[in-house]
């Protein structure tokens, strides 16, 4: 066979990998706006506030759950507040005279070495070792939801204030505690004398925030709460939390036993690694896609019938399709038109095979079978008719 | 730019370096500082990969199941000797060996690479691309770089019925020699006068002839030449269908046998699209009736005109034919049996036979095809040819459980309605061929042949 028409062919190869200068060309506006947005970030950190993450109950924390605002209140009216994150630092301010401690946070404090300061103090939420430094103080399992309360009660800070911003676990104080603010079966503000001062425990320190200072009695309740004209010793959680690190033998921990090498290893295993997943990753060449043809074999629909079929026990319209396929194949051979009529069929077949008609009227048009064992019956009868009239 | 094996190696070498080195902070930069002068040193002064060029030779056109060979040529102009790899990029299907090569071109030279083609189904396979990764001195870096060295292969359809043809082509001269049937008929021409000898028509005998010499003399005919033969490729979504055993493996066919999907309930393997098939038939046709002096075109049509053969000569037929074949792929839309029917009637002005070559399916063709089928009917003798699915007919056969007879009774309705349609098809004086993918070609090179032999061409 003689081939004359050709596909196309073209003739010169050219480079389509981009150029050191095409790629500058191409990139240079998307890596101008991205230094103007590296340049943007940078001097909106420098003069930017310096805001971590909030801290609540903070008397240097301007966030909406710090309290900032309180604090400025406090000095304004003349009192010291003093900003403290350890008990030893609150013990040292104790030790200069008469003092209220503000206690916001306790997780990272000793509550034992705490109980040994004297003077008046403000329990603010439900913290951990509240029965230590609050004892007789008994916590409801209820919680109430945060809301505007009223006093209810004969505490003249409480009352002046009025309705005030409090929720919180609910508390019942020890016997000849003052209870404001009900709430469910117990309190949620309690004043009682314990260990030479005054201790005041309160549910939840929302009142005193920045975001709710504003509102109802809230600042003059913190006012009066706190603002008795002693100087403040404010406790918050410490700004770095102490490591985690388990001392071992000799009190030395793993960091501390591990060579100073190890790190500047590790530093240079990843970029062994950088440089060993640019070797793996870089590819020689594109990826050639290809339009494939669909692969869908032809005989699946009737499979698909069939599946149907089966799922539905349809002997009915199975049972039919044998029939109509068996008859559709015999019409022909019998020598009859096709549009031979059901007693015509059974007549010739009779005459050629010299079976009982009724018997064939049965199989080649009596109803469908009511089991799946009677279709396999029937089949097997079309099969063994069909047989003899083919091999007489 | 690419890296190395050695570059990742001589990082990790670092590693150990650190771990001991009595300053490690300096011993860390001092590696990084080594590897990053290594790889700059590669990159400058390995060889350039953009001025390379390329020149291919080799085959354009294989028929499906051969191998081809694509020659590519690396010149390299530059002034340094360029040693690395080279990867030329086919399409997954064109089955090209090898992937990669190994080149080492020096300055001013050119190295030839053999790449060799197993495609796995027809059309146009093109060269994706040709990328180079150049290696420095040290072999630490590479630079790398892709070129467009455009060549194309076109993959034709095996047609593999030809191995049909000598039988077929034995009895066509069978049929012109023999003093045919001595029936004048509609397609017959005249074509000789010879004594008569006894078994001879007695209608046949010229008369006046005999009365010119002392011998009775009868008349004998021929089948008419220069009929035309118009094959008609249905390509819409019934032809994608795949029935019957793959002669050849077939690009995105799942592996046979072996694995984990081996065993009763795996499934067959998805063989040949019906288009496929048809060609196979329609190439066996074009032969036979280009043989018999009959003059062949070809139309495929699905929505739209895919193809169109016309007016080529007797020995470039078949050539023709492949190639407007090769890149046809069954499209998955529904065919436009009244455009296909309105584009016949526009190319064939005089009568000739349509061979249609398409699914007979009773859903497809009552809403396509019957309704038009007069029009065409009317002015030319149509033959329908259809791909049977084998499948289907051993399903109809299965007996045993009455699972397997919900199969064989679904398997019988979709032959039942194939029956039914082939029989309102003959009464349109349609003439119908069904047969199984093997017996397809040779079943309507032989209509074919009883048709010219009846003189109804």
């Amino acid at each position: 066979m003689s081939v004359e028409t050709r596909p196309p062919q073209a003739g010169e190869s050219y480079a389509t990998s981009p150029t050191v200068r095409s790629v500058w060309r191409s990139g240079r506006g998307i890596a101008l706006v991205g230094v103007l947005a590296v340049i943007a970030a940078v001097i909106g950190l420098l003069i930017g506030p310096d805001r971590g993450p909030a801290r609540p109950l903070d008397p240097d924390d301007a966030s909406l759950s710090g309290s900032k605002a309180l604090a400025e209140l406090l000095r304004d009216r003349g009192v010291t507040v003093d900003r403290v994150d350890s008990v030893a630092a609150a013990a040292a301010k104790a030790a200069t005279g008469d003092r209220v401690l503000v206690i916001t946070d306790t997780a990272y404090h000793d509550e034992f070495a705490l109980t040994a300061i004297p003077g008046d103090r403000l329990i603010v939420g439900d913290l951990l070792g509240l029965p230590v430094l609050a004892p007789g103080v008994r916590m409801e399992p209820d919680f109430a939801r945060p809301r505007s309360r009223e006093p209810a009660c004969g505490l003249p800070a409480a009352t002046a204030a009025g309705s005030a911003y409090l929720g919180g676990p609910v508390m019942r104080g020890p016997a000849g505690a003052t209870a404001c603010y009900p709430a469910g079966d117990g309190h949620l503000l309690v004043r009682f004398t314990h260990g030479g001062g005054v201790t005041t425990v309160v549910g939840d320190g929302g009142f005193m925030t920045n975001q709710r200072l504003a509102e109802d009695g809230n600042a003059a309740l913190a006012l009066n709460l706190i603002g008795t004209g002693k100087p403040v010793t404010w406790l918050v959680r410490p700004d770095e939390p102490p490591a985690l690190d388990l001392p071992g033998e000799q009190g030395r921990s793993m960091h501390d036993l591990m060579p100073g090498n190890i790190r500047w290893a590790v530093y240079m295993a990843i970029i062994a690694l950088a440089v060993t997943a640019f070797w793996r990753g870089r590819r020689l060449g594109p990826v050639v896609a290809e339009r494939l043809p669909v692969i869908v074999r032809a005989a699946e629909t009737v499979e698909g019938r069939g599946r149907l079929y089966r799922a539905r026990r349809a002997r009915g319209r199975a049972a039919d399709a044998l029939r109509e396929g068996t008859i559709d194949r015999l019409v022909p051979r019998l020598g009859l038109a096709s549009g031979a009529g059901r007693h015509e069929v059974v007549a010739a077949l009779a005459a050629r095979t010299g079976q009982d008609p009724q018997q064939l009227g049965a199989v080649l048009y009596g109803p469908p079978p009511d089991h799946d064992a009677g279709l396999v019956a029937l089949a097997g009868h079309l099969d063994a008719i069909e047989r003899q009239v083919i091999e007489p | 730019m690419a890296l190395t094996g050695r570059a990742g190696l001589l990082a990790a070498l670092g590693i150990a370096v650190v771990l001991f080195a009595p300053r490690p902070g300096a011993a860390l930069a001092g590696v990084c500082l080594l590897l990053a002068a290594g790889i700059l040193v590669d990159l400058a002064f390995a060889g350039a990969v953009r001025p390379l060029r390329f020149h291919r030779s080799g085959d354009t056109l294989i028929r499906l199941g051969q191998r081809a060979t694509v020659e590519l040529v690396v010149e390299n102009p530059g002034g340094r000797r360029v040693r690395g790899l080279l990867r030329d990029a086919w399409p997954p299907s064109a089955g090209a060996t090898p992937r990669t090569a190994a080149i080492d071109v020096p300055a001013g030279e050119r190295r030839r690479i053999v790449v060799t083609l197993a495609p796995t189904r027809r059309g146009d396979r093109s060269s994706a691309a040709v990328t180079v990764r150049s290696v420095g001195p040290l072999g630490l870096a590479a630079r790398q770089g892709s070129h467009q060295a455009p060549w194309t292969v076109r993959v034709l359809p095996p047609f593999l019925s030809r191995k049909h043809l000598p039988s077929r082509l034995a009895r066509l001269r069978e049929l012109d020699g023999r003093h045919p049937a001595l029936v004048r008929g509609q397609g017959t021409e005249f074509d000789s006068l010879r004594e008569y000898v006894v078994g001879d028509d007695v209608r046949s005998i010229d008369w006046r002839a005999t009365a010119r010499r002392n011998d009775v003399v009868v008349r004998t005919w021929r089948p008419e030449r220069d009929r035309r033969v118009l094959i008609v490729l249905d390509t819409g979504r019934t032809s994608a269908g795949r029935v019957g055993e793959a002669p050849t493996p077939m690009a995105g066919a799942a592996p046979t046998g072996g694995g984990l999907l081996a065993g009763p309930d795996a499934l067959p393997t998805p063989g040949w699209p019906r288009l496929d098939w048809s060609m196979d038939a329609a190439l066996l046709l074009a032969a036979l009736a280009a043989r018999a002096g009959d003059r062949v075109d070809f139309l495929a049509h699905d929505r739209a005109v895919r193809a169109w053969v016309s007016g080529a000569s007797r020995t470039e037929l078949l050539s023709s034919l492949v190639s407007a074949m090769a890149p046809i792929e069954a499209e998955l839309v529904e065919a436009d049996a009244q455009g296909m029917v309105a584009a016949v009637l526009s190319r064939a002005k005089r009568r000739c036979l349509v061979v249609l070559l398409t699914d007979l399916n009773a859903a497809a063709l009552d809403e396509g095809l019957m309704p038009v089928l007069p029009q065409l009917s009317s002015r030319h003798l149509v033959l329908v040819a259809g791909v049977s699915d084998p499948r289907v007919a051993a399903m109809a056969g299965r007996r045993g459980t009455a699972e397997e007879l919900y199969d064989a009774a679904a398997a019988e309705q979709a032959q039942l309605g194939r029956r039914r349609i082939t029989a309102r098809l003959r009464r349109h004086g349609v003439e119908v061929v069904d047969a199984p993918p093997d017996d397809i070609a040779p079943a309507l090179a032989d209509a074919y042949l009883a048709l010219k032999a009846a003189g109804r061409l």
